[in-house]
C-alpha cells in the first residue's frame, strides 16, 4: 500500500478516526495501532509479518534482559546476542545473493565455479529500516537511555509503526518510547503542520519525482549512449531532484501522518542541496540514518577520538557500510566510498589555516562556490547510486562530453526540475506563515482546502504511482 | 483539562475530515469512480464500484466533470500530460481545427513535416460470452525466427518495442543499449509498466498503442505482455473468474485484437513467451497465459512465437535466478522480484534478436572472431553456446560470456 493511493487514504482515514476514538484507552489505542501496522505491512506480503513480529519481539525481550542485568558484561553479552541476530537477519535477506555471486565470480576467474544452485530470499519490504529500529532499541537500552523498563507492546509498535515502517525516518527508541508511555496533551497537536507536510510530500513525490523519473531520468540512465551531453547533465540533475523529492516526500508524508495520530517523528531532511560542505550535507540528508550511523557505528569505532588517521579510516568504514546498507551492489559501495572520500578530503582541507584563505571562506561568494561544488560532487555520487552497473555509470560520465541538443528539456520538465532543486531555498517562514494563517480558518474550510490541494496534485501528476525509491532498501 | 482538550481536538479533526470528504467527493467523484473500476475483482471492488458510481451520478449535474476534462486537455496541449492517447487526440483536434482555415496542400505539408498523424483508434471486438477455442497443450520452446525481407537501402528498419513491464524492465533498455549507434535500426517505444490486455477499462492498449507509435510504421513489433493479466474481469456486468472458459474466450479475443492491431500495415510480430516465474501460484497463471497467447499467435502467419526459456530458465525450463557464464562470471538472470528479467538476464537474449533484426554483413562476419562465427544463426534452434553472434554492438553486450550448457548453478 503506497502513500499516494486511494487505498492508503481510506486506510489512514479509518485508522485516524478509530485511533482518536480510542485515545483515552492507551493500551487499546496502542494495540489498535499495532494491528493497523501489521495490516499495512500485510498488504504487501503477509508471509513476512511473522518476521517483523519476531524481530520486534526478540529485540524487546533482549532489551528487557539488558535493562534487568546489573553486571556490565552481562549487558554486553545480551547486546551482542541481540545485535548479531538482527544483523544476521539483515545479512541473510539482503546480502546472501550478493556475497555468493561475488564469491563465485571471483572463483570463476581461476577455475570453473562449483555447480551449486543459489537463489536469494525475497527481500522483505523495509527490512533495513525495521532491523535498524531493533538495533537502536538494543543500543539505547545498553547505554541506559531508556528511563523505564520497556514494555513489549510498546516495542512491537515502535518497530512496526506504519508511517515509518517501510522507509523511515529511523526513530530512536529513546525518543519514541516515551511518547508511547505518556499521555500527550491533544491541544499540542499541530494539525495544520501535518497537512502542509502531507500536501508538500505528495507534491514532491507525485508531481516532481514521478515526472522527472519517467520523462527524464529513466530514459537517459537506461540508454545513455543515445543522449548527448546536455541531456545527460539534465538527467543527472534530474535524478538529484528526483531522489530528494521522492525520499523527502515520503518522509514528509510519514511525519505528517504520525503527527495527526499524535506522535512526533524527527526531521529527516533539511534542504540538503544548500549544504556548503560534505559534513553539512550529511547533517541535512537522511538525517535519521546519518545520525544512526554516527551513534551506532562511527562512535563505537572510535570516532575522532583516536587520532587523525583513525578518524579518516572510521569515516571511510562508516560511509562504505552506509553505502552497502542502501543496496547489495558494488555501485552502492562506490557511492558510499565517494562520500567517505569527500568527508576525509574536506577534513584535510578544513585544517588549512592560511589567513587569506580563512578570510575568503567567510565570504558569500565562497559559500555559493562551495555549494555549487558540493552539489556537483553529490551528483557524481548519484550517478553510481542510480546506475544499474558500472558500465552505465561510466557511460554517463563519458556522455557528458558529447555534444548534442537537449532533446528532453521541455517546459514542464524544466519547471519541475527547477522546483525540485530551487524549492530547497524556500524560506521556512513561508510555511510557518501559512500554518499560522490556516489556523484561523474554520475546520471545515481547512478540510476542503486539503481536498483541493490533493485533487490538484492528482490532476497534475503522471498516471500510475511509482514505488518510492527507498522502498527497495 | 486534558479531556476537554481531547474532545475539542477530536471535534476539530472530525470537522476537518468532513470538509475534506465533502470537497474530495465533489472534486474527485470521477477519479474515485475510475479508481474503483481499476481495482482487482474482489469484495472491495464489489462495494466500491456502485458506491462511487452513485456518488458520481449525484455530482454530475454540477458540471465539475467538464471542468476536469477541459483542464486535462489543456495540460495535454502544453505537453504536461503523459497520457499518449489524450495528447494524440488533443493534437488531432488542433490540427483538424487548423486545417479548416488552411488550404489542402498546406495541411498535407504540415502533417508530413511537423504535425501529428491523425491516430486511428481500433476497438476491441464485441465479446460474446462463450467457450474459448481449444488451447494448445503446451507452448513450444522455440527460438526460430523467419527471415525478414531485406531492408530498403539507406532506410532503417523500424522496430516497435511493445508490452507491459516485461518489456519495460530490463529487455527494452538492453535492446536499446546494444543497438545504440546502429543506423540500420530505429526503435519506437510502445510499452508501459503496470498494464495488460485483461483490463481495457484500466488501460486500453487499443487506444494507447496507436498514440504511442504516432506516425511511425513499424516493420517489426517485439511484444512482451501478459504478466499482469492473471486476474478476473467484468464483462457485461458479469464477473469472469481468471481461468474460467468464459474468461479465456474473452481474453483470447482481446489478445487477438491487440495482435491484429500491432501487425497492421504488414508489421512482422515477434511475441515473446513469458518466462517462468519464481512464485509457483503465479507461475501457473503465467503458463496459462502463455498457452492462450501461443494459441492465438500460432494461427497468425505474420506473428512468430519466440520462447527463449532455455536461456532464461534452467536446463528443464524452470525458473532460474542466477547463472554462470562461460567466462566464469556469475550473473543475476532475473530481477529481485522474481518476475522481470534483470539487465544482465535480458542481455542473454537480446543479441539474438538484434542479429535477426540487423544481420551482420559478410564483411562483418569475416572480421568477427572465430568463436562467434561458429555460432548458429538466430533462425536455427539455439544451443547454449549460441547467443553472441557476429554483431558488434556499440552498447554493452555479453559477448564475453554465455550461459553454461547445463544451466550453470
Amino acid at each position: 500500500m503506497l502513500f499516494p493511493t486511494v487505498q492508503y487514504m481510506l486506510f489512514f482515514l479509518a485508522v485516524l478516526v478509530i485511533a482518536w476514538s480510542l485515545y483515552r484507552y492507551r493500551e487499546t489505542h496502542k494495540a489498535f495501532l499495532l494491528a493497523a501496522s501489521y495490516l499495512f505491512y500485510g498488504f504487501w506480503n503477509w508471509a513476512y509479518v511473522p518476521l517483523l513480529f519476531g524481530i520486534s519481539l526478540y529485540s524487546g525481550f533482549v532489551a528487557q534482559r539488558i535493562q534487568d542485568s546489573e553486571a556490565s558484561w552481562t549487558k554486553k553479552r545480551w547486546l551482542i546476542a541481540g545485535v548479531m541476530v538482527c544483523l544476521a537477519t539483515l545479512g541473510y535477506y539482503k546480502y546472501t545473493a550478493f556475497a555468493l555471486t561475488t564469491l563465485l565470480t571471483m572463483w570463476g576467474r581461476f577455475a570453473p565455479p562449483p555447480a551449486i544452485p543459489i537463489s536469494s530470499p525475497l527481500l522483505p519490504l523495509g527490512v533495513s529500516f525495521f532491523v535498524f529500529h531493533a538495533i537502536s532499541l538494543l543500543g539505547d537500552s545498553y547505554r541506559g537511555k531508556l528511563k523505564e523498563r520497556v514494555k513489549l507492546l510498546d516495542v512491537l509498535l515502535y518497530v512496526s509503526f506504519f508511517p515509518q515502517l517501510i522507509a523511515g525516518p529511523i526513530l530512536r527508541a529513546s525518543r519514541f518510547l516515551p511518547q508511547l508511555a505518556e499521555r500527550r496533551n491533544p491541544n499540542t497537536l499541530r494539525v495544520n503542520r501535518a497537512f502542509l507536510l502531507i500536501v508538500g510530500g505528495l507534491f514532491k513525490k507525485v508531481i516532481i519525482s514521478n515526472m522527472l523519473a519517467t520523462r527524464l531520468v529513466e530514459p537517459v540512465f537506461a540508454v545513455p549512449q543515445s543522449y548527448g551531453g546536455w541531456d545527460t547533465l539534465l538527467a543527472i540533475y534530474g535524478y538529484a531532484a528526483q531522489i530528494y523529492c521522492d525520499f523527502s516526500g515520503y518522509t514528509d508524508i510519514a511525519i505528517g501522518c504520525a503527527l495527526l495520530l499524535g506522535y512526533k517523528f524527527p526531521r529527516n531532511f533539511n534542504a540538503p542541496y544548500t549544504a556548503v560542505s560534505p559534513q553539512d550535507f550529511w547533517r541535512r540528508w537522511h538525517i535519521s540514518l546519518s545520525t544512526w550511523l554516527r551513534d551506532y557505528l562511527y562512535i563505537p569505532l572510535g570516532g575522532s577520538r583516536k587520532g587523525k588517521l583513525r578518524t579518516y579510516i572510521n569515516l571511510m568504514v562508516t560511509m562504505l557500510l552506509g553505502g552497502l546498507w542502501h543496496g547489495a551492489a558494488w555501485t552502492f559501495v562506490v557511492w558510499g566510498g565517494l562520500h567517505g572520500l569527500y568527508l576525509v578530503v574536506h577534513r584535510l582541507w578544513a585544517r588549512v589555516r592560511w589567513q587569506p584563505l580563512a578570510r575568503m571562506r567567510a565570504t558569500a561568494a565562497w559559500r555559493w562556490a562551495s555549494r555549487l561544488l558540493l552539489f556537483h560532487a553529490v551528483c557524481a555520487g548519484w550517478i553510481f547510486f542510480r546506475a544499474s552497473s558500472f558500465e552505465i555509470a561510466f557511460t554517463m560520465f563519458q556522455r557528458l562530453a558529447v555534444p548534442g541538443a537537449a532533446t528532453l528539456a521541455t517546459g514542464p520538465i524544466l519547471l519541475v526540475l527547477f522546483l525540485g532543486l530551487a524549492g530547497q531555498y524556500m524560506p521556512t517562514r513561508w510555511r510557518n506563515g501559512l500554518e499560522l494563517e490556516m489556523g484561523m480558518w474554520p475546520a471545515l474550510v481547512r478540510g476542503a482546502a486539503l481536498a483541493m490541494a490533493i485533487s490538484a496534485i492528482e490532476f497534475l501528476g503522471p498516471s500510475g504511482v511509482a514505488p518510492f525509491i527507498y522502498f527497495q532498501f | 483539562m486534558r479531556d476537554r482538550g481531547l474532545i475539542q481536538t477530536t471535534r476539530q479533526l472530525f470537522l476537518l475530515l468532513a470538509g475534506f470528504a465533502i470537497a474530495g467527493v465533489l472534486l474527485e467523484s470521477g477519479g474515485l469512480a475510475n479508481w474503483a473500476q481499476g481495482l482487482e475483482i474482489g469484495p472491495l471492488r464489489t462495494v466500491a464500484v456502485p458506491v462511487t458510481q452513485a456518488v458520481q451520478s449525484a455530482v454530475q449535474p454540477l458540471g465539475l466533470g467538464a471542468i476536469r476534462k477541459g483542464t486535462l486537455e489543456n495540460l495535454a496541449r502544453v505537453g504536461w500530460s503523459d497520457d499518449s492517447a489524450l495528447t494524440a487526440r488533443v493534437n488531432n483536434e488542433e490540427s483538424a481545427g487548423a486545417g479548416e482555415s488552411a488550404t489542402a496542400s498546406k495541411e498535407t505539408q504540415r502533417a508530413d513535416t511537423h504535425g501529428p498523424t491523425p491516430v486511428k483508434t481500433p476497438k476491441h471486438s464485441e465479446h460474446a460470452l462463450g467457450a474459448a477455442t481449444p488451447l494448445a497443450a503446451d507452448v513450444p520452446v522455440t527460438m526460430e525466427l523467419p527471415q525478414l525481407p531485406e531492408a530498403e537501402p539507406g532506410k532503417p528498419r523500424v522496430v516497435a518495442l511493445a508490452g507491459d513491464s516485461m518489456m519495460a524492465v530490463g529487455l527494452s533498455a538492453e535492446l536499446l543499449r546494444q543497438a545504440a549507434g546502429d543506423k540500420n535500426l530505429h526503435f519506437v517505444k510502445a510499452y508501459r509498466s503496470g498494464t495488460g490486455l485483461a483490463r481495457p477499462e484500466v488501460f486500453n492498449w487499443m487506444e494507447q498503442y496507436p498514440a504511442m507509435i504516432g506516425s511511425a510504421k513499424p516493420d517489426v513489433v517485439i511484444v512482451a505482455i501478459g504478466a499482469n493479466d492473471g486476474q478476473g474481469f467484468v464483462v457485461d456486468g458479469k464477473v469472469l473468474k481468471c481461468g474460467s472458459d468464459e474468461w479465456r474466450a474473452v481474453y483470447q479475443q482481446r489478445l487477438a485484437d491487440y495482435l491484429a492491431m500491432v501487425e497492421a500495415d504488414g508489421a512482422r510480430v515477434v511475441w515473446m513467451a513469458l518466462p517462468p516465474m519464481r512464485i509457483p501460484v503465479y507461475n501457473a497463471k503465467i503458463a496459462m497465459i502463455n498457452r492462450i497467447a501461443y494459441t492465438v499467435v500460432s494461427q497468425n502467419p505474420q506473428a512468430t512465437w519466440w520462447n527463449p526459456v532455455r536461456y532464461i530458465g534452467d536446463a528443464s525450463g524452470r525458473f532460474r535466478e542466477f547463472t554462470t557464464l562461460s567466462d566464469g562470471k556469475t550473473i543475476r538472470v532475473r530481477a529481485t522480484d522474481g518476475i522481470h528479467l534483470s539487465d544482465e538476464g535480458a542481455g542473454l537474449v537480446t543479441p539474438m534478436l538484434l542479429k535477426w533484426l540487423d544481420p551482420p554483413t559478410p564483411m562483418q562476419q569475416a572480421s568477427a572472431p572465430a568463436a562467434t562465427q561458429e555460432s548458429v544463426h538466430a533462425t536455427e534452434a539455439p544451443t547454449h553456446e549460441d547467443g553472441g553472434g557476429a554483431r558488434q554492438p556499440q552498447g554493452r553486450g555479453h559477448s564475453k560470456g554465455q550461459p553454461q550448457p547445463d544451466g550453470g548453478l
